[in-house]
């Protein structure tokens, strides 16, 4: 920052003294006008400028072919703006003129993330690790794609060796607690949840994530208490609003669970889990005209709705028209729904 | 005779039945002789009439428990023995009952004719129920036919407590009613399953058929292809073939009818053709998985009942053919179903190597495709009491089948055996509303496993028996709530947590400013003048600029640690030249340099300060060239002046030395000028040795100034 300002000051002060006769006779040199492009980037990146940053980037670097961080800045402005195989070219460019900068690896790897590309994305953050050991967000982001190969042991693992290196890492903290509730380890995905929300209160998916923790141990109250605070610290945050009718549903609680529902349809007039779950109280309350209507709502305003079509099933079925809950429980086991295929074989030819 | 006993009975017992009976007796009824003696008269035409089934019901029994040793289990085990005389009693009784309610027997009477007739009539529990009221111990077995159609009813805690009454009643005779006892217990024991299956039914839909397969005439004994595109059954419709009915019961002859779906629709069911109806009954009695063939029992009176076995042949089937007689004995057999793969063929007998009553046995098909020994299938399977209505699966592992022998809650109920590892398991009940208190039986499953086809005789349908549909729902399902967590923190935003480089300090050259004001040398009037800036090093103009007019100010920034050279020039001005290093310093210097301009004026001396010479030598270096070519300009616009160019030393070096360098430098630089064509007679050339210090000598820039090269105006 001092640089840049010093440059406004060099600039400032030939414009104030633009009466007298004046020449700029240090014109800067290509290096120099790199580096103050660069400088500009990365202010406009800061602001979210990307297609704006991306030009002052290639400025610099028209000037300076090889600079790295250019490249390196380039690559995230160009993954802001969605811009993939730039962004991996330059990169990767990047990474030839420097190979020993374990952020460039960093970076690199989150580009794959974004990307799904989860082979390349492993590989950049080895490398990056291999650099730098205790790169807290290396070792956090691996242990997401462990989690997401379902190695939940490994990702346990490496999200530990993230918050080992940065203590204070509450979405480690979260993160690992999500790997230990698949392990069905839910005390210490608790324990988990209730660290990182001590380190920062204000995450709301992680009371989120909690009262998830406490719904899945069957202790209603606890789950319902946890959603209670998402609720309270983020009015807007429905997920929790669901998760929390939900939990009133499955503690049979089915006004409650309505209330909650409505709630959400009264913030949200689309929301679509709000109308299937209200279809799963009309089935429960056997009024399955009302869950058909329900469901078919919900798949109106999001057709990948799996439970959805899994519920309009059951209704339908129970109105006797065969044919239909046939084809939505086909639909659902196509979108994901595992719990549709022992009601095909069961009851469809 | 027989008839007179009866009546007298009745009478007698009428007598001293309970007060709450009320007899047909003139006290009872004052004012109303006329209506008395008429009741009567109806009361003793019924009475007549009943004595008389009633007899022959009892005789029947007698001679069923004779040859069973069990009671009848199903109300249709009593063959609506007795039954003609039943209706004739029905319409008498029942206008006797109408003008006296009251009374016991009569209300007994009627509801056991009822029973026979239709058992779980609203009717029959009406007249027992009532007749108990008025005296319950009106006759001894009033309280097992109330418990039976109570039981028939569905009414599992009221039929438990009739059957228990009547229980207590035949233990007191325990020995000589050890039968009776069994049959209470079984159905006490039935109630009880009953009672347990219907608190958690089934989860089932059950369709009628509709107009195209049922009538108001009977429809039972469904048979369908494995992919349920044709049914077969048998019905007694009025255009049954010959149009003969039975005298046994008056319905028409059975005929085999049959319908095919089309667009799943079932299309109207016509009767299979003269090949397969005769006038006599023809029913059928299975069907191949893959509808090829088709097996019919017929009764000719004197086989006890005969499968046969049709082929289709195109639209038709043939001629059915009598099955051999490792199938067909003397007995009664019906009920044939056969494997996925036609090799193994099931049904059911009654002949005496049985289990009991009807059994299920199984034939295999020879290498000559002749159906070998029949063995029963087995105790799993068979009991003591009857099975009928077998029904093999498609799949060949599991098998339908009616029994009375298993865990039932009334008549036959419909079981479940799956063969595994050589055994069949236990027969599993499949439940109400799939079963009832009354018979279930003829119970085909379609190959999907998940619809059935069964007849029954229940309310709501097209009359008498008709053929329903059962789809199995399966376990109550429960619906899917949406609900989310966000689980992994960053997999909604990576791209947030992409690390930017940091800035860069931007690697400036070391900027020093240049700055000073340009004067007359006399007046100190600002002057506007212009001011060339040349990098020494490359010999080059590398800026050319003006001092302000109104204040003679100038500014120039220059990169650091280079060797620059500036000329300022105005017209009638001698031009002033400066040379100086910018050493590389701090980040930001300033130099200020006040030129004054002299006048070109006699006397005037200026200092050529970029003028070089090779060290202690006189000869010019190439950066010199921009001076000189300033000096030669000066020259040649002031074509009249004469100028002196001398020549100057530092103190080091000795007097002799130093006037001989300096003379030579200034020649040097005349003879240049010359060169570039510059009279020789405008041009004077001096050496001053050490002898003109401008500076000290002690010190290096001191010595620098002493150094120096000058011109002077001496004449203009």
């Amino acid at each position: 920052m001092r640089t840049l300002l010093s440059a406004t000051f060099i600039i400032g002060f030939i414009c104030v003294n633009a009466q007298d006769t004046v020449k700029v006779a240090g014109n800067l040199t290509p290096d120099q006008l790199a580096e103050q492009d660069y400088n500009y980037g990365l202010a406009a990146l800061k602001k979210n400028d990307c297609s704006a940053a991306v030009d002052l980037f290639s400025k610099s670097l028209a000037a300076k072919p090889n600079f790295d961080k250019a490249l390196a800045n380039r690559a995230i402005a160009y993954t802001h703006l969605k811009k993939h195989a730039e962004a991996v070219k330059d990169i990767n460019d990047a990474i030839k003129i420097n190979p020993q900068n374990p952020e460039t690896y960093f970076n690199k790897g989150l580009i794959y993330f974004e990307l799904n590309q989860k082979d390349s994305e492993n590989v950049a953050l080895d490398n990056c690790l291999k650099l730098k050991a205790d790169h807290a967000e290396a070792a956090y982001y691996k242990g997401i794609l462990l989690y997401e190969t379902s190695d939940f042991d490994k990702a346990i693992e490496f999200f530990s060796k993230a918050i080992s290196s940065n203590s204070n890492y509450a979405y480690a903290y979260n993160d690992r607690g999500s790997a230990k509730r698949a392990k069905n380890d839910n005390a210490g995905a608790i324990a988990d949840y209730e660290k990182a929300i001590s380190i920062d209160g204000s995450l709301t998916f992680i009371h989120n994530n909690l009262g998830s923790a406490y719904r899945l141990n069957k202790n209603y109250p606890k789950a319902i208490e946890a959603y209670t605070k998402a609720i309270q610290a983020n009015p807007a945050y429905l997920t929790a609003l669901i998760n929390r009718g939900a939990t009133q549903f499955e503690n049979n609680n089915l006004k409650a669970a309505q209330a909650d529902f409505e709630e959400v349809l009264k913030k949200d007039p689309n929301n679509a889990g709000a109308y299937n779950n209200l279809s799963s109280i009309a089935i429960k309350n056997k009024d399955y005209k009302k869950g058909k209507d329900m469901a078919a709502r919900s798949i109106q305003l999001d057709e990948k709705n799996g439970p959805a079509y899994y519920n309009r099933g059951i209704a339908r079925q129970m109105l006797h028209e065969e044919e239909g809950s046939c084809a939505d429980w086909k639909k659902a086991l196509e979108l994901g729904v595992e719990g549709a295929k022992a009601f095909i074989n069961s009851s469809c030819d | 005779m027989k008839n007179n006993i009866y009546l007298f009975a009745f009478l007698t017992f009428s007598f001293f039945s309970f007060a709450q009976s009320v007899e047909f007796e003139k006290d009872n009824f004052p004012g109303k002789k006329e209506e008395l003696r008429e009741a009567k008269k109806k009361l003793d035409i019924g009475i007549d009439s009943y004595v008389q089934g009633r007899k022959e019901f009892d005789d029947f029994k007698k001679n069923y428990v004779s040859e069973t040793k069990i009671l009848p289990v199903s109300h249709y085990d009593y063959q609506k023995a007795g039954f003609t005389f039943f209706r004739n009693a029905l319409s008498p009784l029942t206008d006797a009952q109408r003008f006296n309610p009251k009374n016991a027997r009569l209300n007994y009477m009627l509801g056991f004719v009822w029973f026979i007739s239709d058992p779980s009539n609203a009717e029959t529990l009406k007249y027992l129920e009532t007749a108990y009221s008025l005296d319950p111990k009106v006759e001894p077995d009033l309280a097992y036919w109330l418990a039976w159609a109570n039981h028939l009813n569905s009414k599992w805690d009221e039929a438990i407590k009739y059957y228990q009454l009547h229980l207590t009643f035949l233990q007191q005779k325990a020995k000589s009613n050890a039968l009776d006892i069994d049959d209470a217990n079984k159905k006490i024991a039935e109630c009880n399953q009953g009672k347990k299956y219907s608190t958690n039914p089934e989860r089932v839909f059950v369709d009628n058929l509709g107009s195209s397969v049922n009538t108001s005439y009977p429809e039972y004994g469904p048979s369908i292809t494995a992919d349920e595109e044709t049914i077969i059954f048998t019905a007694r419709r009025d255009n049954s073939t010959g149009l003969k009915r039975d005298e046994n019961d008056n319905g028409f002859y059975e005929d085999v009818y049959i319908s095919n779906k089309k667009n799943g629709k079932w299309q109207p069911s016509v009767q299979l053709s003269k090949n397969v109806n005769t006038e006599n009954h023809d029913a059928a009695a299975g069907l191949s998985p893959d509808g090829s063939k088709l097996y019919v029992y017929r009764h000719s009176g004197k086989d006890g009942g005969d499968l046969y076995e049709s082929t289709l042949f195109g639209a038709d089937w043939e001629p059915p053919v009598h099955m051999n007689k490792n199938i067909n004995t003397k007995y009664h057999e019906s009920s044939v179903s056969v494997n996925g793969d036609g090799h193994r063929i099931y049904f059911v007998s009654d002949k005496e190597s049985g289990l009991g009553d009807r059994d299920i046995y199984f034939s295999d098909m020879d290498v000559k495709g002749e159906w070998g020994a029949a063995k029963n299938i087995g105790p799993e399977i068979n009991t003591k009491y009857a099975e009928e209505a077998v029904f093999m699966h498609p799949d060949g592992v599991t098998l339908y089948f009616s029994s009375k022998g298993h865990n039932n809650m009334g008549g036959y109920d419909i079981f479940k055996s799956t063969f595994v590892n050589g055994k069949w398991s236990a027969p599993e009940n499949l439940g109400y509303p799939i079963n009832g208190p009354d018979d279930d039986v003829f119970f085909v499953v379609s190959g999907s496993g998940s619809r059935a086809y069964f007849a029954s005789a229940k309310q709501g349908g097209f009359g008498e028996k008709d053929i329903y549909k059962i789809t199995f729902l399966g376990a109550e399902k429960n619906p899917l709530l949406n609900s989310q967590d966000q689980l992994i923190a960053m997999r909604a935003n990576p791209v947030s947590n992409l690390k930017t480089e940091n800035a860069v300090e931007v690697k400036m050259a070391k900027v020093t400013i240049l700055k000073g004001v340009v004067t007359d040398a006399k007046t100190n009037q600002p002057l506007e003048a212009l001011i060339e800036l040349i990098d020494n090093d490359k010999n080059q103009v590398i800026a050319t600029f003006k001092s302000n007019s109104a204040t003679g100010k100038y500014l120039v920034t220059l990169p650091s640690g280079k060797n620059y050279g500036i000329a300022v020039k105005k017209d009638s001005y001698l031009f002033h030249s400066e040379n100086f290093n910018l050493p590389e310093g701090a980040d930001y210097q300033e130099f200020n340099k006040d030129v004054a301009l002299k006048k070109i004026e006699i006397g005037s001396v200026i200092v050529l300060r970029n003028i070089f010479f090779d060290f202690d030598k006189a000869t010019l270096r190439p950066e010199s060239a921009n001076e000189l070519e300033r000096l030669i300009k000066l020259l040649n616009d002031n074509p009249g002046i004469k100028i002196e160019l001398g020549s100057h030393t530092d103190s080091k070096g000795s007097d002799e030395y130093n006037m001989k360098l300096s003379d030579n430098r200034s020649k040097s630089v005349v003879d240049y000028l010359i060169n570039k064509g510059i009279s020789s007679s405008r041009l004077v050339a001096k050496g001053y040795g050490e002898t003109k210090p401008i500076d000290t000598n002690d010190t290096d820039a001191g010595r620098q100034n002493n150094r120096r090269t000058e011109f002077k105006i001496l004449e203009k």
